[in-house]
């Protein structure tokens, strides 16, 4: 099978920081791999590991600043063949729809595909939408939220978590299929799987088309904290965890 | 202008509706069978999906509606199935979807960013397409006559078979709807220990709930139960955190909570900070003397 996994590169949010006027500071947060898309790529190295012969193609697009080494070997490390980059400021902070317009250049120079494998959704927008926009885009079908999938001949039986049911479904290749974080763990690169990752091939272009976003951000603060209290009781302190009970009574 | 409204429940409906109302003069609700309640819109576009088919399939079938209609504003259900509809829906309109809008101001709408470290204002494009949760839009301001015109089914060029579909059995309290939440995190070291959470929860009239590496990594609760960032987002009269460290990702999913409490054996823990009373002690000396003193 021919796999692509699409993945979004985002700064690490944990170290994320919040300016006095509540704008993010992004200035010690490293380029990351959005977590879920670890588990989607996972899940397409397992699909290719299932049948033999397939090849794992990683796709992603951002701003110049997503052209990390490290990174790159970080994706080519996880049982991918090979990594594919639009790295251009033009890209950046694409919404879903612009997103998809790029990867679908991208998927189609690809010369056809079988499944494209997305996350369940980013770590900035989790806006869980570009999976089915780079669907449309490609006039092809799109099962999302799968906890399982299994490839029989052209088509996959995938198993899909929803809000209030577990549907199975069947869908014929050439398909999208995004997993939830439940499907499979992501791996611990090796660190032989690192150094064998810088020598797979790895394409960095700028974008070839402007595909400008729709949406407009406005604005981007953290909310103001609420006040609190912020009375700390020590345990070890006579009466301490009475009192402590005490306010929770009085607070229901 | 007018608004269409995309969802699969009738609860949902009914607050879109309400929303739509505000936004535009004429409200078009679109209905899966006959999801929606007569007397929250003006019209209903009434959908059979037939047997087999996966309701996100309907895409091309509400994409006609959508050009039908000719609708400025777009209020959806933030359901898988919907998010799928909505989503191939803004592709045909040329735009994407602002997803889990929490507020409005005029078409500007806020939703969280990095799982709410921000809070993001978006504009849209020409075509307003928004998800929107409960919770945002009175549901008390949906009306109209309702009156039903059926939509043929469009069949999706390359469709999805749905092969079965299985009830997900819901284990314990409905933690959306629960006045008092606790929440179990890391300072759990063993499963055993939930035992007494679970009877401060009973005692207090509380549901239980946790932190990602509890479901995740160890299993101890179903998913359904992780309360942060993609999971559950309350906002309890009480919420008391256990063992709970205070990280960001969770604490989005309670900081509107009217009292927040806070037990860590960490002093220096973030949640102590966030909090309205914290006591600090191991949990495994602390939830028994606290069992016995509620």
């Amino acid at each position: 099978m021919k796999i692509a996994v699409a993945f979004k590169v985002v700064h690490d949010d944990q170290d994320i920081n919040v300016k006095a006027d509540r704008a993010l500071d992004y200035s010690r947060a490293g380029r990351v791999v959005s977590t879920y898309d670890l588990n989607a790529i996972e899940a397409a190295a397992q699909l290719a590991a299932a049948s033999e012969g397939s090849t794992v193609t990683a796709l992603t697009v951002g701003d110049a600043g997503i052209d990390n080494s490290k990174l790159k070997k970080n994706v080519l490390a996880r049982g991918v063949d090979d990594l594919r980059m639009v790295a251009d400021d033009a890209c950046a902070g694409l919404d879903a729809h612009a997103t998809a317009l790029v990867l679908g250049d991208m998927v189609e120079e690809l010369g056809g595909f079988d499944v494209i494998v997305c996350g369940d959704g980013s770590a900035d927008d989790f806006a869980q939408q570009v999976d089915v926009q780079l669907a449309a885009r490609l006039g092809v079908p799109v099962v999302t939220s799968a906890t399982n999938v299994q490839a029989k001949g052209g088509v996959l039986e995938v198993e899909r978590t929803l809000e209030d049911v577990v549907e199975t479904v069947e869908v014929e290749c050439p398909c999208v299929v995004s997993v939830t974080p439940d499907m499979v763990q992501p791996r611990i690169p090796g660190m032989k799987d690192v150094l064998a990752a810088g020598k797979k091939p790895m394409n960095v272009t700028t974008a070839a088309t402007a595909h400008a976003a729709t949406l407009e951000t406005v604005s981007c603060l953290a909310p103001e904290q609420a006040a609190r209290k912020q009375e700390i009781m020590d345990a070890a302190e006579d009466g301490a965890i009475e009192r402590f009970a005490q306010a929770i009574k009085a607070a229901l | 202008m007018k608004a269409l409204v995309i969802a699969e429940h009738a609860d949902a409906a009914r607050e879109l509706c309400a929303g739509a109302r505000t936004m535009a003069d004429e409200v078009v609700a679109i209905s899966f069978g006959d999801t929606v309640e007569p007397g929250v819109s003006d019209r209903i576009a009434r959908i059979s999906v037939p047997e087999g088919a996966v309701l996100d399939d309907a895409a091309d079938t509400v994409v006609g509606v959508f050009d039908a209609e000719k609708p400025g504003v777009v209020l959806a259900e933030p359901t898988r199935h919907v998010k799928t509809i909505v989503g191939k829906l803004a592709y045909h309109a040329g735009t994407a979807v602002i997803t889990d809008a929490i507020s409005f101001e005029g078409a500007t709408a806020t939703s969280l960013y990095f799982g709410g470290i921000a809070q993001r204002a978006q504009k849209p494009g020409d075509v307003a397409v928004y998800t929107v949760g409960s919770g945002v839009f009175d549901p008390a301001g949906a009306q109209g006559e309702g009156a039903v015109e059926d939509v043929a089914w469009v069949a999706p060029v390359r469709g999805t078979k749905l092969v079965s579909s299985q009830p997900i059995e819901k284990s314990g309290v409905d933690l959306t709807k629960a006045d008092v939440v606790m929440a179990a995190g890391r300072g759990f070291t063993e499963e055993s220990q939930l035992d007494v959470a679970r009877d401060i929860c009973e005692k207090i009239g509380g549901g239980l709930g946790c932190t990602r590496p509890l479901t995740e990594g160890l299993d101890w609760f179903p998913r359904e139960a992780y309360i942060g960032v993609s999971g559950l987002m309350l906002s309890p009269k009480v919420y008391v955190g256990i063992g709970t460290s205070g990280q960001m990702q969770h604490m989005v999913g309670v900081n509107r909570a009217e009292t927040v409490f806070a037990i860590n054996k960490d002093k220096n823990a973030p949640i102590f900070k966030q909090c309205d009373y914290g006591l600090v002690g191991d949990i495994k000396d602390v939830l028994p003397a606290l069992a016995a003193a509620l």
